[in-house]
């Protein structure tokens, strides 16, 4: 095995040892011993198979070249990069601009219209102002719960001018998701507001398996960003909003959105206890609002001082 | 570049083809699992019969500008024994790129097999 590292060794002479370039070695070094442990399978004597090993490498100077001064690489310029050649984020966004589907468009109105008129019957008949039987109520929740769900899941299927569209199972997987945690929500809302107790038994799993499958989806998500707009982000520097170019202001947004949510819970069930449910979820409104001013204020506000 | 010589009759098989599709090939071998080099390189080797190959120095640079473009991720394996290996995981942008890619060869492919056949194109 020790010929493997010597002749690479001599592969590697010469060029100045950067931490790019040291990868490249060890990744070629881990798949040359693979191949030499091949050959001594079929009964090669070591020297000759880390010699033949080698030998049918053939010649990665050019990787080499590439790997220790990727500016100036002959690569960079290859035709997949077209898009190196734009002056201006907006020029290769309008280069690589894709229309959305016509048909998706449709479809997405019209499911947003019908979930968003299902979740207003939902909140009347929850707050008391439209009289209706819990099984009307369970049953404009997952109504609204499918139209999340077909919106979420078919959104991530589109390509869009910045990202590829997520494979089909995946898209599957956020919609549902999606679903299982408005459907959840939902059938929690019932049960606040006076509804059967025995509902939560539904709810809990609802609301406990969406979020577990959001967790596993997003743990897993890999890039889906197009090469394009990679290389013009590389390029010109900042694209997108606050929260990505200052992680510190996504932080502090982070601890304050946790801050005011708890808080509001801890009010709307303490004024519950206290004086009665039917106006404690005031409590949430006042939460809605506080952290729309927050996400308003520290997402589009000035750069940090 | 010199003219290669021209290939044995028996042997039709264009290496040429084969090497202006190393990217898309990659990406089909990487579809059902995470492989380091020598999984990929094999992968091909044995597709072909064993008799034709894309080098493995070719890969090292598809590797790399894969993961540039973000159609692939590397990660370092944990082998406790021997050089560590580095595995390659399509990502979502990488799957995308290879459906766009092998519907192209199709109706490439297409269009190629009714231009070289002597059958009437259907009409």
């Amino acid at each position: 095995m020790t010929t493997v590292h010597r002749l690479l060794d001599d592969a590697f002479a010469g060029v100045e040892p950067t931490a790019e370039v040291q990868d490249l070695k060890e990744e070629i070094r881990a798949n040359l011993t693979s191949r030499a442990a091949e050959l001594e399978a079929t009964g090669a004597a070591p020297a000759d198979a880390a010699r033949q090993a080698v030998d049918e490498l053939g010649d990665v100077r050019a990787v080499i070249a590439e790997a220790a001064d990727p500016a100036r690489s002959p690569a960079a310029s290859s035709p997949t990069s077209s898009s190196a050649a734009y002056a201006s984020t907006a020029q290769a966004m309008l280069a690589n601009k894709v229309r959305p589907r016509p048909a998706f468009v449709v479809s997405l109105v019209f499911a947003g219209a019908s979930t968003a008129a299902l979740l207003a019957l939902t909140l009347l008949g929850l707050s008391g102002n439209l009289t209706a039987p819990v099984g009307a109520l369970v049953g404009w929740v997952l109504g609204a719960a499918l139209g999340a769900g077909w919106i979420v899941g078919s959104s991530v299927a589109q390509e869009t001018t910045t990202n590829h569209p997520v494979p089909g199972r995946r898209a599957a997987g956020y919609g549902l998701a999606a679903g299982l945690v408005v459907s959840g929500l939902g059938l929690v809302g019932i049960v606040v507001t006076d509804g059967p107790l025995w509902l939560t038994a539904l709810a809990a799993p609802l609301l406990v398996s969406g979020a577990a499958l959001f967790a596993g989806l997003g743990a897993t998500q890999t890039n889906r960003k197009k090469a394009w707009f990679r290389e013009v982000t590389a390029e010109h520097g900042t694209v997108g909003d606050r929260f990505d170019r200052d992680p510190e202001a996504a932080a502090r947004f982070g601890i304050l959105t946790a801050v005011i949510w708890v808080t509001a819970f801890v009010v709307f069930v303490v004024v519950g206890l206290a004086g009665g449910w039917a106006w404690s979820w005031l409590a949430f409104v006042v939460g809605w609002i506080a952290f729309m001013l927050l996400l308003a204020k520290m997402l589009f506000g000035g750069p940090a001082r | 570049m010199q003219p290669d010589q021209s290939p044995p009759a028996e042997d039709a098989f264009s290496a040429d083809l084969l090497r202006g599709h190393t990217d898309t090939i990659v990406l089909a071998t990487l579809r059902r699992g995470d492989r380091y080099g020598f999984e990929i390189y094999k992968a091909i080797r044995d597709a072909t019969g064993g008799a034709h190959e894309i080098k493995e120095a070719t890969l090292y640079a598809t590797y790399r500008r894969l993961t540039r473009d973000g159609l692939v991720e590397a990660y370092w394996g944990d082998e406790s024994q021997g050089g560590r290996r580095k595995y390659y995981r399509i990502t979502d942008a990488g799957r995308a790129v290879f459906r766009r890619n092998v519907a192209a060869w199709r109706a490439t492919r297409d269009v190629v097999d009714t231009l070289l056949t002597d059958k009437e194109p259907r009409s």
